[in-house]
């Protein structure tokens, strides 16, 4: 792979990037749901994108506004397979001491959360995820930088986690 | 924790004898009086008997204070008088005089905590600070549209009314120290109580600006997490009593699970002559160390560049009006502003080690005195610029949780280290601060050879490395940075990919800190990333719980 290794070989060699650690690690796909959720939001925004320039080209006639409209289509269609692949690719997993999050399909991300590092736990669900019965968990460490965020949650996994993590978080607690 | 580890047995035996040195310069005290005890000693400052004592719950200072410096002796005048009244009332917890040197920061008070008003003359200087920003505010364009009349006019205006709402905050501002807790009362139409919890103590910090300094004041500031900005500013106390409060709250503060904190040191006397810090000393910037190390930074040196081009269009342009002048005059100043503001801001810059702390004293206009127990140091770094390498000199700093991105102004961030220093004097610092680190021989592996293609000049520079208790990367082509961060400091590991990253098999292993921003090693080899980022959690595991 490269022609300086690491001094330090890893526990286990990844196989791909989203997977770090096999086989100590057990990941939990969030659920595809929040596949619809994300298409109505992007609809939702290309529908008025596209109403302010058909009306702005049917108003002028100007071509601009035609090929901007094509352009808003093009971008919803891509927007729509990636928000496929990436609600897949949502992953978190429940380790003895860390949570771990991934995310991410074209800047990759897996943030590592000690239970004792948690501030606090958001549980929190918008219109349109109670709609489909969805809830994002929300971990907060004294760190600004710290990412780690589960949506796409059923509201009884998302209770579960979120008692889970207190639970866990009272045991270890050391907060800075 | 891993700060408690370091000073040797010499530690008690200096503060033994700064306490000696102390008292002995103090000599006008009775014998019986406990050295931290500044104030009521001096027999000038009481008032006469008919005066009474202060009523009601609030510990009132004596009359004599607020009248001016004319007939009191110039050696802390204020001080001495704004402490309190020649009979503390029986409720008066702060300082029971009878009680022994001890007494001051162990036993809880006796009856309820009374509720302590800040410094009489306070509102005084709040109406002074907000005149220089009125003026500010009102600018040259002002001045030369209304006229000198009707500016000093609307200045004045402005001015009273803000010293107006600067005497009724002061009227209702209070703070007392209930158990582990300081409670910060204010506000007039809308109170407001707030409690600190003093576990959560992180630095605590004595300011005080040119004119408090005039007037034997200085500022109160407390660091806690989860604050936007600094939480409550006591502004003023006076200076014994600043001292005093500052030694009794982080002595409640202490380390939950550490020892009983040492001896206190002697606070603050008043006096014209800042007291050598307390504690074992560790280093002292040299001033003219400080004045070349700001002559060697960009601002300072474009200067010239910039003053020739102003002066070649005014010659050539012909416009010598006053406002022209005064407005390009103004920008100038606002360019320098920073260098200067440094050295006026790290001027006599010491270093001092007072058991588990940290303490920092600097400055020439505003005098800052910072505390910081070292196990809230979450991260310091080390910084060589560009043009400070013909000298090998470095700048450290610490970041302490609670100076977070909140605060805009990078001045209110006092998280200097060292402003200025050589490679054995930050070495020295370092392995202070972080016992059993050493500067130059840390174990940075820089990134695989393909990483050249996202930083073509900087791929050597670039690096990363575990040492036994700190995790350290460096960093920066032009001005170098070196992040030190001890494992125990964790909040998070992060690993982040992007798209060119993934083309060629890299990744960035984010360090997160609950102050700052943490560290980041940029371009690691993938399997390196996810051994770094595993290493790092079980490293920042082992360091939370030392025997699990």
């Amino acid at each position: 792979m490269s022609d300086d290794a690491p001094e330090v070989p890893p526990p286990t060699a990844p196989t791909s990037p989203l997977e770090p650690w096999p086989d100590t690690v057990r990941w939990q796909s969030i659920s595809t749901d929040l596949i619809w959720v994300e298409l109505l939001r992007l609809a939702a925004g290309v529908a008025f994108v596209s109403a302010v320039l058909g009306v702005g080209w049917a108003l002028t006639g100007s071509w601009p506004f035609g090929v901007a409209l094509g352009a808003a289509g093009v971008f919803a269609l891509w927007r729509a397979v990636t928000i496929v692949r990436a609600v897949r690719a949502w992953g978190y997993a429940e380790r003895e001491d860390d949570l771990l999050v991934r995310h991410g399909l074209l800047v990759r991300r897996l943030s590592i959360v000690p239970y004792s590092r948690m501030q606090f736990v958001d549980v929190s669900a918008g219109p349109l995820e109670r709609a489909f019965d969805l809830a994002t968990v929300q971990l907060h460490t004294a760190a600004a930088a710290s990412d780690a965020r589960v949506p796409g949650l059923r509201p009884a996994e998302a209770s579960r986690l979120r008692d889970r993590l207190t639970a866990l978080g009272e045991d270890r607690a050391e907060g800075l | 924790m891993s700060g408690s580890a370091g000073p040797g047995p010499d530690r008690n035996p200096s503060t033994a004898h700064e306490q000696d040195q102390v008292e002995g310069g103090l000599g006008v005290r009775g014998p019986g009086q406990p050295p931290e005890h500044a104030g009521p000693a001096v027999p000038a400052a009481a008032p006469p008997p008919g005066e009474g004592p202060p009523h009601g719950p609030y510990r009132e200072a004596g009359p004599s204070s607020s009248s001016g410096p004319g007939p009191q002796p110039p050696a802390g005048w204020i001080g001495p008088a704004g402490w309190t009244g020649p009979q503390p009332p029986a409720g008066w917890s702060g300082a029971p005089e009878p009680q022994p040197p001890a007494g001051w920061t162990g036993p809880p008070p006796q009856g309820p905590p009374a509720r302590q008003r800040l410094h009489p003359l306070s509102p005084a200087l709040h109406g002074a600070k907000s005149l220089v920003v009125v003026i500010a505010g009102l600018s040259w364009s002002t001045l030369s549209r209304v006229g000198f009349g009707w500016f000093v006019a609307m200045v004045v205006v402005l001015a009273l009314g803000a010293s107006v709402i600067a005497v009724i905050s002061w009227y209702n501002t209070g703070y007392q120290v209930v158990g582990r807790e300081l409670r910060i009362h204010e506000g007039l139409l809308w109170r407001r109580t707030r409690a600190i919890p003093l576990e959560r103590l992180q630095a605590v910090e004595v300011v005080r600006p040119l004119l408090a300094q005039l007037t034997g004041l200085a500022e109160l500031r407390l660091e806690v997490v989860g604050g936007g900005k600094t939480e409550a500013p006591l502004a003023y106390l006076s200076v014994g009593e600043a001292g005093a409060l500052r030694q009794r709250l982080l002595a409640l503060a202490g380390h939950p699970s550490g020892a009983t904190p040492a001896a206190p040191s002697p606070a603050v006397p008043d006096g014209a002559e800042p007291p050598p810090t307390p504690g074992r000393p560790l280093h002292a910037v040299s001033n003219r160390d400080l004045l070349i190390s700001q002559l060697l930074t960009p601002q300072a040196f474009l200067l010239p560049f910039g003053v020739a081009f102003v002066a070649v269009q005014f010659l050539s342009e012909d416009s010598w009006s006053f406002i022209a002048v005064a407005s390009t005059l103004t920008a100038m100043a606002g360019v320098l502003l920073q260098p200067v503001r440094r050295v006026l801001d790290d001027w006599r810059f010491q270093l001092a080690r007072d058991d588990d702390r940290l303490r920092i004293r600097n400055g020439l206009l505003e005098t800052r005195s910072q505390t910081v127990p070292l196990h809230r140091v979450q991260t310091v770094r080390v910084t060589w610029p560009l043009l400070w390498r013909v000298k090998g000199w470095l700048r450290l700093r610490l970041e302490v949780a609670g100076y977070a991105a909140g605060e805009a102004d990078e001045r209110n961030r006092p998280d200097r280290l060292l402003p200025v220093g050589d490679q054995p004097t930050g070495e020295m610092i370092v392995a202070e601060v972080l016992p059993g680190v050493a500067l130059s021989s840390l174990p940075l592996r820089p990134p695989p050879a393909r990483a050249r293609w996202v930083n073509p000049l900087s791929r050597q520079i670039l690096g990363a490395g575990l040492a036994e208790q700190v995790f350290a990367v460096r960093s920066g082509l032009l001005t170098r940075q070196l992040t030190i961060v001890p494992y125990a400091r964790l909040q998070s590991v992060r690993v982040v990919q992007g798209p060119v990253q993934r083309l060629l098999g890299l990744a960035t292993v984010h360090a997160d800190t609950a102050g700052g921003a943490g560290a980041a090693a940029v371009d690691r080899d993938l399997a390196d990333a996810w051994a770094l980022a595993a290493e790092l959690t079980a490293r920042g595991q082992a360091a939370r719980n030392p025997t699990p």
